[in-house]
């Protein structure tokens, strides 16, 4: 079998993949809709790509190869845009958040596709369980080594980007107590987690190929880990996100991400660390479950640190970066919402407050995706 | 004997208690065995029964008793009603301007179909068009209930219920008009002709009116609430349903209006979704058993073939509108044609048409009265089994009612 090879990007490249909910306005409950959405959206020539996921009240968006903030802005409007004229035409609303907020995922119809229905038949409840939201942000590196290199550096930063994206507390009907719950559904996947300790591309090829040969996975797309080196992409790619509320959101942890990236590909301020994954899985739970107020294990100071504090002392700490990436606004909203604004789980559940029912908080987060107001 | 006078009489238990639970009992037997064993609608079970234990079946079921069963009906219309035009989207209709147009367009194409079959079968004008009137309206309790059973999701449920009200609405419109038309012919005066279908027509938006205010304004005051806002909107039902029948105006425009209205007026979102569940069940089954009770069979030998060709007209004319715009309306061929196959059944509220028809005007001829309703007897029967097909077909029925 052929060795798994890196292709090489331009570094710091970005792109941003958005799975999006497609809602019925009557109850603001999942439906069926996205075979007549795919058609319709390709009738016109639009930015980006859309293709459908593994449920039939999915669709998976996803913008081109980028190097500036302002170009996905730009892309990502563009996108919205074309699918929101061929929903407002089909008279379906689409909605961003990691999770809907009361859909019964067994009552979800799994996409006609040989690859969904093998997943569906793998997996079992697992499959339809799996109805949930995610933004995946793809970063350019230009070498294998380069890409292991940099999973293992932002596996520090995987709790930021969750609490950052975080808009998930409510699911099948309930409130949490999670900011993300999104993230708990991936956690049942027998091949989650996290990318082996490995030292270089040819390490991580033998392991690959080691996997293989138990006939364990056939592709990369198989590991539903949180990062994953892409080698025919050339990218990194973070998948811990919730899909934020609105694409703005998006977009500024896209360039996050990109900053993060310069900042640790460039300055290399540190080595990786096996103690990274060792409080890794704790890490994750706390941001889940807490968002923005979670507090932290600091494996490389071993010491307790707050996520809000740790996320503004990094943003001060990549700002040349950013400024280079000319990004800075982005991080200055990232800044705002980190310091005391509040994630999109925050606005979720203050919608449900001002609203009083799960379906008004469906609808209100359609309407603010959708911009047509309340 | 004037000893046992505790005892009942031997004659088989009448009024409407048992009747209605036998009524139930027979439908449910119907239903599960049209659903489980033949794979049907289970509405078609239901009017299969309501057939077999009716008037021209059995005989089980007498005029009277049905009469009884009445009050039963209305309220299950007025569900279902009211349901219909909670679904109705104005903001869809002003964003998608083909949609009523397609609307429109299939509705006065029926028409013209049916008129000029019936003309050129020598049917006088005037009473053509009153048929054909009749025949433009789809069955909305029929593809609201299948609609439910299979749990159906999108553009091809969508828009059949969307169209469904627009040719229920039109066929209203057309009926009234050409009613006072009969008026006019018969020598009535100027006035009735003219008042008629305005007071029909405003008296029946204004009751719809009221009803979604008070909904609206009860919904706010009450707060979102289901068990409390479900009360509140099925006795707004009731209440609307017995101004219909008191005020004489018309059921289908006052609960479409009042269901329109409700959703489209809510603007600060007080309604919730209820959903009427098992409880709207037992009247559901009541209405098509009642529905096809009413049917007249008697008189399907003698108009037959011209019922067959009033139905393929009709079928034909429906079919070839939605195939003709559905680029327009983004729909693919396929679709198209599935959604003119899910406007196959026709209302048994036709029935009470032609009767109420006949009876002011029995000039209007047992010729017409005949052909109509073999049609509908006709439609009733594949009517559901087409909306089930083709909603089926076009992969919108959930896979776990297979």
């Amino acid at each position: 079998m052929e060795p798994l090879v890196f292709k090489e990007s331009a570094a710091l490249s970005f792109g941003i993949e958005l799975e999006l909910q497609i809602l019925n306005p009557r109850d603001y409950d999942l439906t069926r809709g996205a075979a007549d959405l795919l058609r319709l959206v390709e009738k016109k020539p639009h930015p980006g790509d859309i293709k459908p996921e593994i449920t039939e009240s999915m669709i998976e968006v996803s913008t081109s190869v980028l190097t500036r903030h302002a170009e996905a802005l730009k892309e990502l409007r563009g996108i919205r845009d074309a699918v929101i004229a061929a929903a407002q035409r089909l008279n379906l609303r689409i909605a961003g958040g990691g999770a809907h907020p009361f859909q019964k995922w067994s009552e979800q119809r799994i996409f006609p596709k040989p690859r969904f229905n093998h997943l569906s038949e793998l997996y079992g409840y697992l499959a339809k369980q799996f109805t949930v939201f995610g933004q995946h942000v793809h970063i350019g590196v230009r070498s294998g080594d380069e890409a292991v290199y940099l999973t293992h550096m932002m596996s520090r930063y995987i709790p930021h980007f969750i609490a950052l994206s975080a808009s998930s507390p409510f699911y099948q009907g309930v409130d949490t107590a999670f900011d993300s719950s999104r993230l708990n559904t991936v956690n049942a996947f027998p091949l989650s987690g996290t990318m082996p300790f490995v030292e270089s591309w040819e390490a991580f090829n033998e392991y690959f190929e080691r996997m293989r040969g138990f006939g364990i996975v056939e592709s990369m797309k198989d590991f539903y880990w949180d990062i994953r080196p892409k080698p025919e992409y050339g990218t990194i790619e973070i998948r811990v996100c919730d899909t934020p509320l609105t694409v703005e959101k998006a977009a500024d942890l896209a360039a996050y991400a990109q900053s993060l990236a310069a900042w640790l590909l460039k300055d290399r301020p540190r080595q990786p660390s096996r103690d990274v994954y060792r409080v890794y899985s704790y890490n994750r739970f706390l941001a889940c479950r807490f968002g923005l107020d979670a507090t932290l294990v600091d494996a490389y100071t071993q010491s307790q640190v707050s996520l809000r504090d740790d996320i503004l002392d990094t943003l001060q700490t990549i700002m040349p970066h950013a400024i280079a990436l000319e990004c800075q606004s982005a991080l200055h909203s990232i800044r705002e919402s980190a310091a005391g604004g509040g994630n999109d789980s925050a606005w979720l559940r203050d919608a449900l407050q001002r609203s009083g029912t799960l379906n008004d908080v469906a609808r209100l987060q359609a309407a603010l995706w959708m911009g047509t107001g309340e | 004997m004037t000893d046992l006078q505790f005892l009942p009489s031997l004659t088989p238990p009448q009024g409407s208690f048992v009747l209605f639970g036998l009524l139930l009992l027979s439908g449910l037997a119907g239903g599960h065995l049209f659903a489980r064993v033949m794979r049907l609608p289970r509405i078609t079970g239901y009017i299969v029964v309501g057939i077999v234990l009716g008037p021209s079946g059995l005989e089980w079921l007498s005029r009277p008793a049905l009469e009884e069963m009445r009050i039963f009906v209305d309220i299950a219309l007025g569900l279902v009603l009211f349901d219909l035009g909670r679904r109705i989207d104005i903001g869809w209709l002003r964003k998608d301007r083909w949609l009523l147009a397609t609307g429109v367009t299939e509705s006065t194409a029926t028409f013209f179909a049916i008129f000029l079959l019936l003309g050129y079968l020598g049917v006088e004008p005037a009473h053509a068009a009153m048929a054909a009137a009749i025949g433009v309206k789809a069955s909305p309790a029929v593809l609201m209930l299948v609609a439910r059973d299979l749990k159906a999701q999108g553009q091809v449920t969508e828009r059949a219920l969307i169209l469904v009200a627009i040719n229920s609405a039109l066929a209203f419109f057309l009926f009234t008009m050409f009613w006072s038309y009969l008026h006019l012919e018969y020598r009535a005066g100027w006035l009735t002709v003219a008042a008629h279908p305005v007071y029909v027509l405003a008296g029946s938006l204004t009751a719809g009116w009221i009803m979604a205010q008070t909904a609206i304004h009860g919904g706010e005051w009450l707060g979102k609430r289901p068990d409390s806002q479900f009360i509140l909107i099925v006795a707004l039902i009731v209440i609307a349903v017995g101004l219909t029948i008191h005020f004489k105006l018309s059921a289908l425009v006052t609960l479409l209006a009042f269901g329109i209205l409700a959703k489209n007026l809510d603007r600060k979102h007080a309604l919730l979704a209820v959903e009427f569940g098992q409880g709207a069940e037992l009247f559901f089954v009541i209405l098509f058993v009642f529905a096809g009770a009413t049917l007249q069979l008697e008189l399907f030998p003698e108009a037959a073939w011209i019922a067959v060709g009033f139905v393929a007209v009709r079928f034909a004319a429906k079919l070839l509108v939605l195939l003709m715009l559905a680029p327009l309306n983004g729909l693919r061929f396929a679709q198209a044609g599935l959604l003119g196959l899910a406007l196959v059944p026709m209302s048994g509220t036709a029935v009470v048409m032609v009767q109420s028809t006949a009876a002011v005007y029995p000039e209007f001829g047992a010729r017409l009265a005949a052909i109509v309703l073999s049609a509908v007897a006709i439609l009733e029967i594949i009517g559901p089994v087409a909306t089930h097909l083709a909603l089926r077909l076009a992969g919108e029925a959930s896979p776990d009612t297979r």
